[in-house]
């Protein structure tokens, strides 16, 4: 819209953009054309009740709450569905308007189920506040209560339809939020209720109990389950979901001191919007569990027994320093966490750089894959970091590869969804199908990783369309022209053998692409296979001959799996760069660092997760201090793991629950959840939130950053940074990228710098495109003739550490079964309920059997995060993102029937 | 039930959402009733989600998601039949096959159902078997009417 220039034409018509005036109660209000009276009462202070209606929903009219009355015609109303007229006199609240919507309220109410009083929705029932600001006590009408379905059967929310006024807004978010087609009217009539089909309990529908519709319900009839509360929470506060890198803002329902309920947040902007998922809706119930650290222990005589806070730092500050002197710099490593905040990710590997002199610092990071997103980000250095998720909904085709978002992300898979319900071309690239593919244009079910090939063949072929984007390529690239003769000379027979995708397939695939900008979506299968950096690079060549960056909704959305694993990253706890990914061989970065700490950086890079493993393993590295993860139970070969760890004469953990890591540590320091301390969060887009304490900590526990502060104190920092607002001024200055993390509120947005043209006004370089890589063909062995995926479910997150505490998770019991093609089960002579023995070169796992008639023949998928995490028996400690390593997405089995 | 055939139905309609009441009715039709199996087909050969096909299909009263019985015996209970003894038409029905309104005999033969109004309202009460209309119903005349319906079919099967 463009914006007016005189505010005095209104008053004889706007004839810029339209605007419309209308009278609301007397006041002259201006509003944009098609808004409805509604939103130009709000947008003026003026306040209509409503149920039905809601901001992010498409307006309904059930209710008819909203009446109105215009005065000009005596006509009466709705007016969320009616759009401002000129000259309209509207009144909102005049007797005769009134009149009716008491009469409305009363037939509610003359239907509704006594059980007000007890209710879970309690005093947010919009239902009860606005029959209240009426008046309405006594209906004085024949009670007519409506017994429908009850049902709590699912350990996360019940759904008493008694109580439901057909509102409409559950099945709204389900089908134009969430894109689940859970639930919809049933019948009609006095009979009509939001059902599932054939009014199957939630668990035996499409419900992803992503809680949405929950949230948005306006009545008692949807509540969340809560064993351990009814009523209503004392205080609602905003904070950042800790589980996935999607970051949705959410509000915390604290009841003293404890949290209680969680719901999507208010704020406008925020990357969810009304959505949430299940684990951020409900299993953030693990933040009460017993589990919870709550003072420091020590370990005396092999027993872990309580210490006070000074004792158990300084047993850490000494030991480690002792080490480092005796064995050196490189005895000692830190792994920092891709689940803490930016400040205690800056904090922790200023301590391992400049008080312990190592430069072997890493972060859980390390398992979703950076190591292979490292190169790209070079390629771009370190232009084209900001992506927002909104853009999705805007692009013009929608590559998804490797990445079951359904699962893994499903705030992601929202947007995904309403943009192919919208009609842009989605094309879901993945050996299996996924919750996507239902609404895909097309899918291409290629071989575990082969992804490489898939893609170079896909470029190749819109070259020989003649669909690349010239323009672009002319202006802000360089290395076309060979990159066009390696693709030409691409044997797409090959391609085909190698992906298992038919030609025809891939050609439909390149003409739903053609002449498109593409938003690639990328996850997990790619980081975390044999080829992730070849892919990734591929991936970056065909969006660089598309022209597919530098907008919105186009390029690489490279999708994270942990909260903040980007800020981790990004704060310096990598063997490789300082904070803001500034290499660490880079000496003029380096001696910045240098000057600021007052301390001299060694410019080589120090061990990654992987190598500390192996390193402890020979005995080299001795002590090891963990802040905030699990490697016991995320890294592959837990049992090798294990052992190598027990053989650190030292191992200092810092977390917030008793883990498989935490039993086996020297030290433990009860840390802070984010729920409980102040910090920032950077998402999968570049969005660095901030968040304040919704409760304080359990027990003596303390937020991480507290107890860094106070052990750099203990280990030789001349001071304390004391406070948030510090350690962030101190951020700021030092890292260009993060120079808006003095907010301090809200949120802000990484700062991208780049040399190159692309990512900048004019001037600079162009980026160069990768070579082209092909693979071979591979082999099944004889002796492990199946081939394992593993893959996530959406009720937990990564290893599954925290989610595996949430009573409601638990209580939904996964068996985790493995999956099988038809083939392969009948071949196997399996039964419903068989149970098999799934043996790899590196370990094994015992899980129970479900055929999935989707499945290729000769793959078997495994659940991970269930059982204690089991699955990664299977795969080998090998480095990620190396070509000449496996990878962790996928090996090879043989399976024996139990 | 016999093998699921819907090509004949679906031919020409498929991805056309629009389509849904159609396909529906048809499917009504061959089979008497909307099989649960036929709601996943349609659901993916229109490309409508599942949930949106369910829906409509237990909106409208002419679909039925259960298998019906040969005979279907329909009372009208709207406001005129209704004054004119409706409830003694369905009391009779309901007592007589031993089911509920909605439900169908255990043999297969009967289903009994009612709806409100049938637009034939100066003729009520107003019952519907199989479709043609029997005005001016008493209990009695329902009572035979049942009982010539039960022996029809039971000589068919003799003769079969
Ligand atoms: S369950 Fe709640 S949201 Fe859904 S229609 Fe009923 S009142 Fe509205
Ligand atoms: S919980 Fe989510 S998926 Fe389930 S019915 Fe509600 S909105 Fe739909
Ligand atoms: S886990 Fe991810 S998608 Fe789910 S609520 Fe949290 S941030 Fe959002
Ligand atoms: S809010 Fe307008 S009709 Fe419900
Ligand atoms: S009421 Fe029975 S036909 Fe109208």
């Amino acid at each position: 819209m463009i914006p007016c220039l005189f505010q005095d034409c209104l008053a004889k018509g706007c004839f810029l953009n339209g605007h419309i005036n209308l009278s609301i109660d007397g006041k002259t209000v201006i509003c944009p054309p098609g808004a409805s009276v509604l939103e130009a009462a709000e947008e003026n202070g003026i306040k209509i009740p409503t149920l039905c209606h809601h901001s992010g929903l498409e307006p309904f009219g059930a209710c008819r709450l909203c009446l109105v009355e215009d005065e000009n015609t005596g006509r009466l109303m709705a007016s969320c569905v009616t759009p401002a007229a000129p000259d309209m006199a509207v009144l909102t609240a005049s007797p005769r308007v009134i009149k009716h919507r008491r009469n409305i309220v009363r037939l509610m109410m003359a239907e509704h189920p006594e059980s007000c009083i007890v209710c879970s929705k309690g005093n947010r029932c919009q239902l009860r506040r606005i029959a209240a600001q009426l008046g309405i006590g006594e209906t004085g009408l024949y009670p007519m209560p409506n017994y429908k379905a009850y049902e709590q059967a699912n350990p996360f929310m019940v759904r008493d339809l008694s109580k439901c006024v057909l509102c409409g807004k559950c099945i709204r978010a389900d089908h134009e939020l969430v894109v689940a087609g859970a639930i919809d009217y049933s019948h009609r009539g006095f009979e009509s209720r939001p059902a599932t089909v054939h009014e199957l309990p939630l668990e035996l529908s499409s419900c992803t109990f992503c809680g949405t519709c929950l949230s948005m319900c306006p009545t008692g009839a949807l509540a969340p389950k809560n064993n351990m509360f009814v009523g209503t929470p004392d205080r609602e506060i905003p904070t950042v979901c800790g589980f996935c890198g999607v970051g949705c803002s959410l509000s915390m329902g604290v009841f003293s001191d404890t949290v209680v309920e969680v719901n999507p947040s208010r704020g406008k902007n925020t990357v969810n919007g009304s959505t949430l998922c299940v684990r951020g809706h409900f299993a953030h119930d693990f933040l009460n569990v017993s589990q919870r650290l709550t003072r420091p222990l020590i370990r005396r005589d092999g027993q872990m027994s309580p210490a006070s806070w000074d004792e158990a730092l300084d047993t850490a500050a000494t030991r480690f320093l002792a080490v480092q002197k005796e064995s050196g710099p490189s005895s000692v490593a830190f792994l920092g966490s891709s689940k803490c905040t930016n400040e205690e990710n800056y904090l922790f590997q200023k301590i391992a750089r400049v008080l312990l002199k190592t430069n072997s610092v890493d972060n859980g990071g390390y398992l979703s894959g950076r190591s292979a997103l490292a190169p790209l980000y070079k390629r771009t250095n370190g232009g084209d970091r900001v992506r927002s998720l909104a853009g999705l909904e805007k692009a013009e085709a929608i590559v998804v590869i490797g990445a079951d978002v359904t699962e893994t992300l499903p705030v992601v898979s929202y947007g995904l969804k309403r943009a192919a319900q919208k009609g842009t071309p989605l094309i879901v690239i993945d050996p299996r199908q996924t919750g996507l593919s239902a609404h895909a244009s097309m899918r291409l079910p290629l071989k575990p990783q082969t992804d490489l090939e898939l893609i170079n063949g896909l470029s190749a072929l819109l070259v020989r369309k003649k669909a690349q984007n010239a323009i672009f390529t002319d202006h802000f690239t360089k290395g076309f022209e060979a990159f066009k003769e390696a693709l030409l000379k691409l044997d797409l027979e090959k391609t085909g053998r190698v992906t298992g995708v038919t030609p025809e397939a891939l050609d439909e695939a390149a003409e739903y692409l053609r002449g498109k900008s593409v938003a690639f979506v990328v996850g997990g299968g790619v980081l975390e296979q044999r080829y992730a950096a070849l892919t990734l690079d591929a991936l970056f060549n065909l969006c660089l001959m598309t022209g597919s960056l530098g907008h919105a909704g186009a390029g690489l959305y490279v999708l994270a799996q942990e909260n903040n694993q980007a800020g981790a990253w990004d704060m310096g706890t990598v063997p490789d760069a300082l904070p803001g990914r500034q290499p660490l061989n880079d000496s003029l970065a380096r001696e910045k660092f240098e000057r600021a700490w007052q301390a001299s950086i060694s410019p080589d890079r120090g061990l990654d997760l992987i190598r500390m493993i192996e390193e402890a393993e020979k005995g080299n590295l001795k002590a090891l201090y963990v802040m905030g993860e699990n490697p016991l139970r995320a890294l592959p070969q837990p049992d090798r793991v294990k052992r190598a760890l027990e053989k650190l004469d030292f191992i200092v953990v810092q977390d917030i629950l008793k883990t498989e890591t935490t039993e086996i540590a020297d030290v433990v320091l009860p840390g802070a959840a984010f729920s409980e301390k102040g910090g920032s969060f950077t998402n999968l887009e570049g969005r660095i939130q901030f968040f304040n304490p919704a409760v304080p900590p359990p027990g003596e526990a303390k937020p991480d950053w507290e107890i860094l502060d106070l052990l750099a104190r203990k280990m030789g920092s001349p001071r304390r940074f004391g406070s948030l607002e510090r350690l962030r001024g101190e951020i700021a200055g030092l890292v260009p990228m993060y120079a808006g993390i003095n907010e301090g509120s809200g949120a802000v947005w990484v700062v991208e710098a780049s040399d190159k043209e692309l990512f900048k006004n004019e001037g600079g370089a162009r980026v160069s495109f990768a070579p082209v890589s092909s693979i071979e063909e591979e082999g099944q062995s004889d002796s492990y003739p199946l081939t394992v995926i593993l893959g996530s479910v959406r009720f937990h997150l990564g290893s599954g550490t925290r989610t595996g505490y949430s009573g409601r998770v638990r209580e939904f019991h996964q068996n985790g079964a493995v999956e099988l093609s038809p083939q392969d089960w009948t071949a196997f002579g399996l039964q419903a309920g068989d149970s098999v023995k799934l043996t790899s070169a590196h370990g094994s796992v015992v899980r129970e059997t479900a055929k999935n008639s989707a499945l290729t023949q000769g793959l078997v998928f495994v659940p991970e995060a269930v059982h204690n995490n089991d699955a990664r028996n299977l795969i080998g400690l090998f480095p990620l993102g190396q070509p000449d390593s496996p990878g962790w997405k996928t090996c090879p089995v043989r399976l024996e029937k139990l | 039930m016999p093998p699921l055939e819907l090509d004949s139905i679906l031919e020409g309609r498929r991805s056309q959402p629009h389509q849904l009441i159609e396909v529906l009715q048809d499917v009504q039709e061959k089979y008497g009733y909307i099989p649960e199996e036929a709601m996943r087909v349609i659901s993916k050969d229109l490309g409508v989600p599942l949930i949106d096909v369910y829906s409509a299909a237990v909106f409208y009263k002419a679909f039925t998601m259960k298998p019906r019985g040969k005979n279907v015996v329909t009372m009208c209970l709207g406001t005129a039949c209704h004054v004119r003894g409706a409830k003694l038409l369905l009391n009779q029905a309901t007592g007589q096959l031993g089911i509920e309104s909605g439900e169908t005999t255990e043999d297969g033969l009967f289903t009994v159902e009612h709806v409100n109004c049938l637009g034939a309202c100066a003729l009520g009460p107003v019952v519907t078997e199989n479709g043609s209309y029997h005005h001016h119903m008493t209990p009695g005349k329902l009572r035979k009417l049942i009982d010539s319906l039960g022996r029809e079919k039971t000589e068919d099967a003799s003769h079969a």
